[in-house]
């Protein structure tokens, strides 16, 4: 454009101009000559008439400049002079702001990963998911039956879905292997509620859903991209899922997944069993509809309720008295995958940013200060020369520029170098953590916040600064005369603020630490480290006709027994600590019925003999469960075996449990008999041991084996080296049946570590946003108190002098230090008492409980503080009055 | 950095206006132009000579004049400047905002007078 050629040319046009100038006032003084002058008057002369040639020349480059630019360029140059000549100050505040705006940038990366982006879908503000509510409050899934009475009668949705699989792993046998891939199947209408095209082939047709028409497959993007190489004549080819037959009739586009937690995910319609197709008691179903537009969410919840009391009234013994409600979608994808709310710890975890930053900005702020009383005497003498106050601003503010554009460099690689540690946390801890990028909008983000910050930081030295009377301070020798008294004081209160920030820092993540700790050390009922776990997922095909009991498990397990090494070896559905929540209702025959309000329901398990054993779970009443006698043909009541915990829940009065039956028929002979009772372990790390009971697998109905026991974990139990296991294990496994994935398997103590994840790295965040805290308040009350003294050696000069011993200067210097740390304390723990429902949300804080850990924490802190005070308190007292006095 | 009191006379565009004027019919080098327009008029405008170059600056910039370094007759270097189509066009303009501006001025000056 024309000004680059300008900007290129500009040296010619300068060389013109200049020029030409001369040569204007060598004709005028020429004229003059020529009119008879004397030629020493006539250069004067000419001089006069042409004015002021160098401003004069000034002012027509200036019409070639952006004048404004060009000197902030100028300010900028100088800028960086300055800070190399002072590279501890500068690296201190440059390493301040990046740790700010990092932690920030890294932290509104997840915040708007996961609770601002869009949801991958159309009309996500009508996306729902409706759930019942049941008795105990408890949010259920639906019955198929009353799946399809819901979709048939609901006037307010345009598409009510059901699917299944939330869980499921399905066994893709691909080209190199089987792969182990997550099936959602879902009703023919699964896609229309989403509203998103596929971006090959098709997505299900109405009645698709129906036998002899649902073996059809549409793949996510991630399992084309991967399995299928993205070739784009995947669509009608036939795969095989579990060993059936899938033709592919379509490929979904990346951005879409459903559920958002769900990776390498295939969809295929759902496929309800004859039994399911009827069934009203069993409910698996989870729907997710779409309102119609303008429809109000509680216009739509009633209508719901509406159909569900016609549902109740229609089939009272299995679906009286039942309400829905209506979550929105956004709402329910980001809660935990551990059923928390996610939102609250995010919520802390900012204000923890905020925290951080607002440290980063006092300390730097503080810095500029202290860096600026240094200045006075330059400031003044710029103000001397003629340089206004807008333009000694314009200098300082754009030395802060300089420091925050450093801050803002260093802050996105901190951010980077925090999501990237953080990665594997996310994806395990938040449905949409794998969508966790540094995003440009979060770089916006930052680089708002830095200006911010520098901003801030730089105004308050700036104004002051441009504020100084030159005659004054060009009059006052010493450097130290230019500290008022307003001056320390503010610098005084950034030190107090930074120490009661970094208080309320260290105490939110003290007790998380000691939470995490305290959890990790639960109590679990058997001894993580000996134990290893590994899910196997059987392949429905292979076993259409045949037992998985007899047909794989039993042989297995024969073979895991044998091998050297192994103590114990059985199968469970439900690994403790990694899933629990499968449960029923319970009630023991011969009791008087419960109260309604009370939950008195049991989680349920299917285990193998050697289960047991291999947990190391020990019997303390009544017999073993055991294949010879709990068989379904000699037994066809059942048994189980209890845990310590549902004693005490059902039999609180010390009756026996071992020989009761459970209420699950009406035929006496059918009611379920409990036969022993074991320890207990821990379902899950947050609650103490529910009541649980366990079936053997052998008791199950054979017709029900091949959907019951498809999803099972190995657990096996080892004296040695579990690590050795590995191979001999995969080997057992593949003897046993090529066509399952063998997954590595993973030590109880992994499998109660990978739960804590998210624990984990709020922990972690917190403890580092903590430290970092810790560490510029430190820096920052150092940087104060060592400015005091050297800015007093006069005055303790002289107090010396008069008789002052080292010891009293020394106390004088620590009490200041000792002032300024209670005044941070105190600000830290009414922060504290302030946001404690804030902080609740991620930690609840006991004050008496916590007592300990808390004053510990204050007092180190308090130490910390005094012993970085130490060094400045030593060169204080050591001072030399002659010297001192003398340096003037 | 003190002007004179002539100068800071002069309404904003007053100079230009004047130079365009003077190098619309015949180019012409600053010392030359100076002399133009002293003479002009009538030695009324005691314009200070260096002044001149930020103006002719500005209107090189905005693409009104043209500048070209020529021999002139008395065998100087000088740069010549012209003017350009566009450089006509703002010159007529100007002159129209300007005569519209006096009369405005006179008016509100004659019940005055009177």
């Amino acid at each position: 454009m024309n000004w680059l050629k300008q900007a290129v040319t500009r040296g010619k046009i300068y060389d013109d101009l200049a020029e030409e100038m001369r040569l204007h006032l060598e004709e005028k003084t020429e004229r003059l000559v020529e009119s008879g002058m004397d030629r020493k008057a006539a250069e004067f002369q000419a001089k006069r008439e042409f004015g002021n040639a160098t401003i004069l020349e000034e002012r027509s480059r200036e019409i070639w400049q952006w004048p404004i630019f060009e000197s902030i360029l100028n300010d900028v140059r100088f800028a960086l002079r300055q800070l190399q000549r002072a590279p501890a100050f500068a690296i201190v505040a440059i390493v301040a702001l990046s740790l700010g705006i990092g932690a920030s940038a890294a932290v509104f990366s997840v915040m708007d990963a996961i609770l601002l982006r869009p949801l991958p879908f159309a009309h996500q503000e009508r996306l729902v998911v409706p759930v019942m509510a049941s008795r105990t409050g408890l949010a259920q899934a639906y019955s198929y039956p009353s799946y399809v009475d819901m979709r048939a009668q609901l006037k307010t949705f345009d598409a009510l879905a059901g699917y299944a699989g939330g869980i499921d792993n399905s066994n893709l046998e691909g080209p190199s292997g089987p792969a182990s891939v997550r099936l959602i199947r879902g009703t023919d209408n699964f896609f229309t509620a989403f509203g998103v095209k596929p971006i090959l082939g098709r997505t299900y047709l109405l009645g698709e859903d129906q036998p002899g028409r649902d073996d059809i497959a549409v793949l996510s993007y991630e399992v084309w991209k991967t399995t299928f190489a993205s070739q784009t004549n995947v669509v009608g080819k036939v795969i095989r899922l579990g060993g059936i037959p899938y033709t592919v009739i379509g490929v979904m586009p990346s951005g879409f997944r459903f559920p958002l937690s769900a990776h390498n995910v295939i969809y295929t319609p759902l496929h309800p069993s004859e039994a399911q197709r009827k069934q009203r008691g069993a409910r698996w179903v989870r729907l997710v509809g779409l309102i119609k537009d303008g429809v109000p969410r509680d216009r739509a919840l009633a209508d719901i309720d509406r159909v569900l009391s016609d549902i109740g009234r229609a089939h009272p013994n299995t679906d009286g008295k039942l309400t829905g409600n209506l979550i929105a979608l956004t709402e329910d994808v980001n809660s935990l995958t551990s059923g928390g709310k996610v939102n609250g710890p995010l919520v802390m975890l900012a204000l923890a940013c905020l925290a951080l930053l607002g440290i980063a900005c006092v300390n730097i702020a503080g810095l500029l200060l202290a860096r600026g009383v240094k200045r006075d005497r330059e400031m003044a003498l710029r103000a001397a020369v003629g340089a206004s106050r807008g333009r000694l601003v314009q200098q300082l503010l754009s030395e802060s520029m300089v420091l925050c554009i450093c801050g803002l460099g260093g802050g996105l690689l901190a951010s980077w170098l925090l999501l990237k540690a953080f990665n594997v946390f996310l994806i395990n801890a938040m449905a949409r953590g794998a969508d966790v990028h540094l995003n440009l909008t979060v770089v916006a983000v930052a680089l708002g916040l830095s200006l911010l910050t520098s901003i801030l930081a730089s105004l308050t030295p700036a104004v002051r600064l441009s504020g100084t009377d030159p005659n004054w301070a060009l009059r006052a020798n010493t450097a130290g005369a230019g500290a008022g008294r307003n001056q320390r004081r503010l610098q005084s209160t950034f030190v107090v603020i930074q120490v009661g920030f970094s208080l309320v820092l260290l105490m939110v993540s003290g007790l998380l630490l000691r939470n995490l700790r305290e959890m990790l050390k639960t109590d679990l009922g058997f001894n993580p480290s000996t134990i290893l776990a590994t899910e196997i997922d059987l392949s429905p095909g292979r076993y259409v006709g045949r037992d998985p009991v007899t047909g794989f498990y039993q042989p297995l397990l024969e073979r895991i027994s044998h091998l050297p090494g192994v103590e114990g070896v059985g199968v469970i559905d439900n690994l403790p600590v990694q899933s629990w929540g499968s449960s029923q209702d319970v009630h023991i025959a011969g009791h008087a019925p419960y109260p309604t309000n009370q939950q008195m329901s049991a989680e349920i398990r299917f285990v193998s003999r050697g289960y047991f054993d291999a947990m190391g779970i020990k019997l303390t009443r009544g017999r073993m469960l055991s294949s010879e006698q709990d068989r379904a043909d000699i037994n066809p009541a059942g048994t189980v075996i209890v845990n310590a915990a549902f004693q005490r829940k059902f039999f609180p009065n010390g009756d026996d449990p071992v020989g009761a039956h459970i209420d699950n028929d009406p035929k006496i002979k059918l009611k379920m008999g409990i036969v022993g009772v074991v320890t207990d372990v821990r379902q899950n790390l947050q609650d103490s041991p529910l009541a649980e009971m366990d079936e053997l697998m052998d008791e199950l109905d054979p017709k029900l084996r091949r959907d019951y026991l498809g999803n099972m974990t190995l657990v096996v139990r080892s004296n040695g080296d579990l690590s050795a296991l590995v191979p001999s294990l995969r080997n057992a496994l593949h003897e046993v049946d090529p066509t399952v994935p063998f997954k590595t398997p993973s030590t109880m103590s992994q499998v109660v570590s990978e739960t804590l994840i998210f624990q984990r790295m709020e922990s972690w965040l917190l403890g580092i946003f903590a430290s970092f805290a810790l560490l510029l308040a430190i820096i920052g009350l150092f940087g104060l108190v060592n400015y005091e003294v050297e800015s007093r050696t006069r005055e303790i000069g002289i107090r010396m002098a008069l008789g002052s011993t080292r010891a009293q200067v020394t106390r004088v210097v620590l009490g200041r230090v000792s002032l300024l740390m209670l005044g941070g304390v105190s600000i830290g723990w009414g922060l504290t008492l302030a946001l404690r429902t804030i902080l609740a949300t991620v930690v609840r804080i006991n004050a008496a409980q916590d007592a300990l850990l808390l004053a510990g924490l204050t007092a180190s802190l308090a130490v910390i503080g005094i012993l970085a005070c130490l060094p400045s308190a030593n060169r204080a007292a050591s001072t030399d009055p002659m010297r001192a006095l003398r340096s003037e | 950095m003190a002007k004179s009191p002539q100068q800071r006379d002069l309404f904003p565009g007053a100079l230009e206006m004047m130079i365009l004027q003077s190098v619309r019919y015949q180019p012409m080098h600053g010392y030359a132009l100076v002399q133009h327009i002293k003479e002009r008029s009538n030695e009324l405008l005691q314009v200070e000579e260096g002044s001149l170059y930020p103006a002719l600056q500005r209107m090189l910039k905005e693409e009104f004049l043209k500048a070209e370094w020529k021999i002139s007759d008395t065998n100087r270097k000088i740069r010549l400047y012209k003017i350009t189509p566009a450089g006509i066009k703002h010159l007529e303009h100007e002159v129209f905002r300007f005569e519209r501006m006096l009369e405005g001025i006179s008016l509100v000056l004659a019940p005055a007078k009177s």
